[in-house]
């Protein structure tokens, strides 16, 4: 059987050589393993000693599976006051982070010099863990949900501005050119033209903010922001794993619903 | 006047319509709204004197930082980077092959549900509790914030990437299976050409999450930035705690530059993201 | 005020694009009040350059436009900006070759868009928008015949209809000068002579100036009382429609008459 698939007549061509991709290919494994190596140095990776201290630790782990259901009333003003921080700093940070994004994309901000500002105090705040803003947010409003909401709102900002302006980049700036084309000014344009093109990813971006904020207001109660958080701390340093287990079956049923739920609202209000 | 555009007599106008749905659901989200606003335990005649004090706080921190411990954050800072690396890493062995088993036509069905769970399970407990519940078997060290970096990355990896690959163009994975491929060949020559940029990016998207949730775990005491922060807190050492802003701040930014540089690079084949066509 | 219409007066204009490129050169014209003008060439001629200065989305480098009371001057002379150039814009309707609708809004809320210069910031900022512009937005979707559609979203439109909601927008502005920037090349031919149908008789009726640039040299001589050919840049040819035989083309195009320029798909007029 021949493998020749062209005829016999034909003049058989020159095979062109295979672009030789592989130096870079091993050049780059090689860089990521050093740096790997590196790393693993540098955070002890230390595989026997979990092997060691597995022993220990099985009683803690059995004791984690027992959740103290009894806790549970105890636990209902720190829950609630989670979910309270959770809508809060969602209903803020939205209000405030619409006119942001427009002043955050360069489709709808016509000023170069504004618009990288806007831009560079984003990135700025948003590279910062919202758990250090509550830290210092809580030496400066004092301990309880206010001191968490300004933390979580200056969080949420970032981040809604963030992806809201990028979707008003990338959408079809058509019917602002016509807006602007029947003498709008850009706000006037923008509001009517591109603000009911981006509602619906805005929508989704708020319910996705209201999900991330239900998950850091457990967290950031860790140093007094309130919130469950601040139940976590207490039984965690006194190790009552039964409560603990408890505290985090809590916060995993909350997420799960609540995330449910929003992906429905989504699906209605979208 | 109006009706000067029109030729002939104005016809009947359509009513606006209204949706019964969406009324009842804003009605139902306002209430909700109105409720935290009422219920809530805070003081907001606090919120008077905020901007005083937060100028105060402002001025004690960076007016000016303490450069004197810039050694130290600095190495903190480069072990909190290590931590976020080695999770990363950990967390994207782990996840890439249960990606592939918890998409749909890829594996079966028996199989894709209890993983997509697992990764919710994963997705909703935050990397914090993660590290404490890992804390009780490894002990306090920075390797434990890997840990727990990982297993956190699992959940979002795990989504993004069986989500990518369910999203491939339809086009090369019929290709395939036309030519008698199995499941590997599939994989391999379908699915992977298609979704790779998408799940690269994303492995490196997780990277400068795990970057900043690193910080976060130092307040637990895995050691880092967290760490040497919340130590400068608690004894109020305010011109430090705005050195290690800065530093923090520096040093994620420049993360995310570079991170985002390689993103773009692997999905629009340049460095710099590409102007929205006009 | 009613749709009074405004002479239009180009003296010397040019424009040249920053990467260098000549978009028109030395363009003298006087259209006056009323006329339906068709404007063809090549892609590339300067037919969209030339439309868009008209409302100042493209700045002339030199010479200068007038159209009614206002004037546009190349570098150096005053320039037309902030709340002039809106006044002028919104005296002058602009239809898009790409409708450029807001695809997810309703119908009516698009065509209230050409009322925006009209309409107080707060007015817009709550989507309040006054009973008598409501009624106008209602009385241009009658003139294109699509007011049964006002509470649609526009993307559930076809092409078509997507258009005339864009002249409808135009006709809500109340506008002297309608500007089209190749209005019928997104659509299939028979839909193609009911917009340049629409249009021809926006302009008969209600004495707009209507400027078209088309691509299809059978739509041009059938829908417009003067026909102005651009070449690089240059007007070649200024007159009736009538006067435009195939030799005239063969000179704005460079080349003979193919049946890609035409509509109806024949090499003839």
């Amino acid at each position: 059987m021949s493998t020749s698939l062209s005829s016999p007549t034909q003049h058989r061509h020159e095979r062109p050589t295979k672009p030789k991709l592989g130096a870079k290919y091993a050049a780059a494994t090689a860089v990521l393993l050093i740096i790997t190596i590196w790393a693993g140095i540098g955070v002890q990776v230390d595989l026997p000693a979990i092997a060691a201290n597995w022993r220990n630790a099985t009683t803690n782990i059995v004791q984690l599976l027992q959740p103290d259901y009894g806790f549970f009333p105890k636990t209902i003003p720190a829950l609630l006051e989670t979910l309270q921080m959770a809508v809060i700093a969602t209903v803020i940070s939205s209000a405030l982070s619409l006119p942001l994004a427009f002043l955050a994309s360069r489709a709808t901000n016509p000023r170069p010099k504004l618009l990288a500002a806007v831009r560079f105090l984003m990135n700025m705040i948003r590279s910062v863990p919202d758990i250090l803003f509550a830290s210092i947010l809580v030496a400066v409003v004092g301990v309880g949900a206010l001191s968490g909401i300004m933390a979580l709102v200056l969080f949420n900002i970032s981040i809604i501005v963030k992806l809201v302006s990028e979707s008003l980049d990338g959408e079809d700036a058509g019917a602002q050119e016509a807006a602007l084309a029947a003498g709008a000014s850009w706000p006037k344009a923008n509001r009517a033209a591109m603000l009911p093109q981006i509602l619906p990813s805005f929508a989704s971006q708020v319910l996705y903010t209201f999900e991330l904020n239900i998950r850091a207001s457990t967290v950031i109660g860790l140093v007094g922001a309130g919130g469950l958080g601040i139940l976590i701390d207490n039984v965690r340093s006194f190790f009552r794993y039964h409560e603990l287990s408890l505290i985090i079956l809590e916060i995993l049923v909350l997420v799960l619903v609540l995330e449910a739920l929003s992906a429905w609202l989504r699906k209605k209000l979208v | 006047m109006a009706t000067l555009i029109a030729q002939q007599q104005p016809t009947a106008r359509p009513v606006k319509p209204t949706t019964q749905l969406r009324t009842t659901l804003w009605l139902l989200v306002s209430l909700i709204v109105v409720a935290a606003f009422w219920s809530v335990q805070i003081k907001w005649s606090s919120l008077a004197d905020f901007p005083s004090q937060l100028i105060k706080y402002l001025g004690l921190m960076l007016f000016p930082p303490d450069w004197s411990k810039f050694g130290e954050a600095f190495k903190a800072t480069i072990l909190s980077v290590q931590m976020a690396w080695i999770g990363t890493i950990l967390g994207i062995i782990v996840s890439f092959p249960l990606s592939f088993l918890a998409s749909r036509g890829l594996a079966p069905r028996a199989v894709n549900a209890p993983l997509r769970f697992i990764f919710a399970v994963i997705r909703a407990v935050p990397e914090v509790v993660i590290a404490i519940l890992i804390l009780s078997v490894t002990g306090l060290t920075p390797f434990t914030g890997a840990l727990a970096l990982a297993v956190g990355s699992i959940g979002t990896l795990g989504k993004w990437g069986y989500e990518a690959f369910e999203g491939v163009d339809p086009g090369p994975k019929e290709a395939v299976r036309s030519t008698g491929g199995g499941t590997l060949a599939l994989i391999r020559w379908g699915v992977w050409p298609s979704a790779a940029p998408e799940v690269l990016s994303f492995w490196l998207y997780r990277f400068e999450i795990n970057v900043r949730a690193s910080a976060i775990l130092g307040l637990i005491g895995a050691g880092g930035i967290g760490k040497m922060l919340q130590d400068n807190v608690q004894f109020r050492n305010w011109d430090a705690v705005g050195m290690l802003l800065v530093v923090v701040v520096v040093v994620t930014m420049a993360i995310d530059q570079i991170s985002g540089a390689v993103r773009n690079k692997l999905i629009h084949g340049t460095w710099r993201a590409p102007r929205r066509a006009s | 005020m009613e749709h009074t219409a405004a002479d239009i007066r180009f003296s010397d204009v040019s424009v040249t694009y920053p990467n260098g490129y000549t978009g028109l050169k030395t363009i003298d014209l006087n259209i006056p009040a009323g006329e339906m003008v068709g404007i063809v060439g090549l892609s590339g001629a300067g037919k969209s350059t030339l439309i868009r200065t008209i409302n100042g989305l493209v700045p002339i480098t030199s010479g200068s436009i007038t159209v009614g009371a206002h004037q546009l001057n190349g570098r150096g002379g005053a320039q037309l900006r902030g709340k002039d150039l809106r006044e002028l814009r919104s005296n002058v309707g602009m239809v898009f070759q790409s409708f450029n609708l807001a695809k997810r809004t309703t119908v009516l809320n698009n065509v209230l868009m050409g009322r925006l210069y009209h309409t107080s910031a707060w007015r817009i900022l709550l989507g309040a928008w006054k009973n008598d512009d409501v009624e106008l937005a209602m009385s241009a979707l009658e003139r294109v015949e699509i007011v049964p559609k006002a509470y649609e979203k526009a993307s559930s439109l076809s092409g078509g209809q997507q258009q005339r909601v864009a002249i409808a927008r135009t006709l809500a502005q109340r506008p002297q000068v309608i500007l089209a920037d190749e209005p019928v090349a997104s659509l299939d031919p028979p839909t193609s002579h009911v917009v340049m149908r629409d249009l021809q008789r926006i302009n008969a009726d209600l004495g707009i100036t209507v400027m078209v640039n088309l691509h299809f040299l059978d739509l041009a001589r059938r829908y417009s009382d003067r026909l102005i050919g651009l070449r690089s840049g240059e007007v070649v040819f200024d007159g009736a429609g009538a006067d435009a035989d195939e030799s005239v083309f063969e000179n704005i195009y460079g080349r003979s008459l193919t049946a890609e320029d035409v509509l109806d798909g024949q090499a003839v007029l």
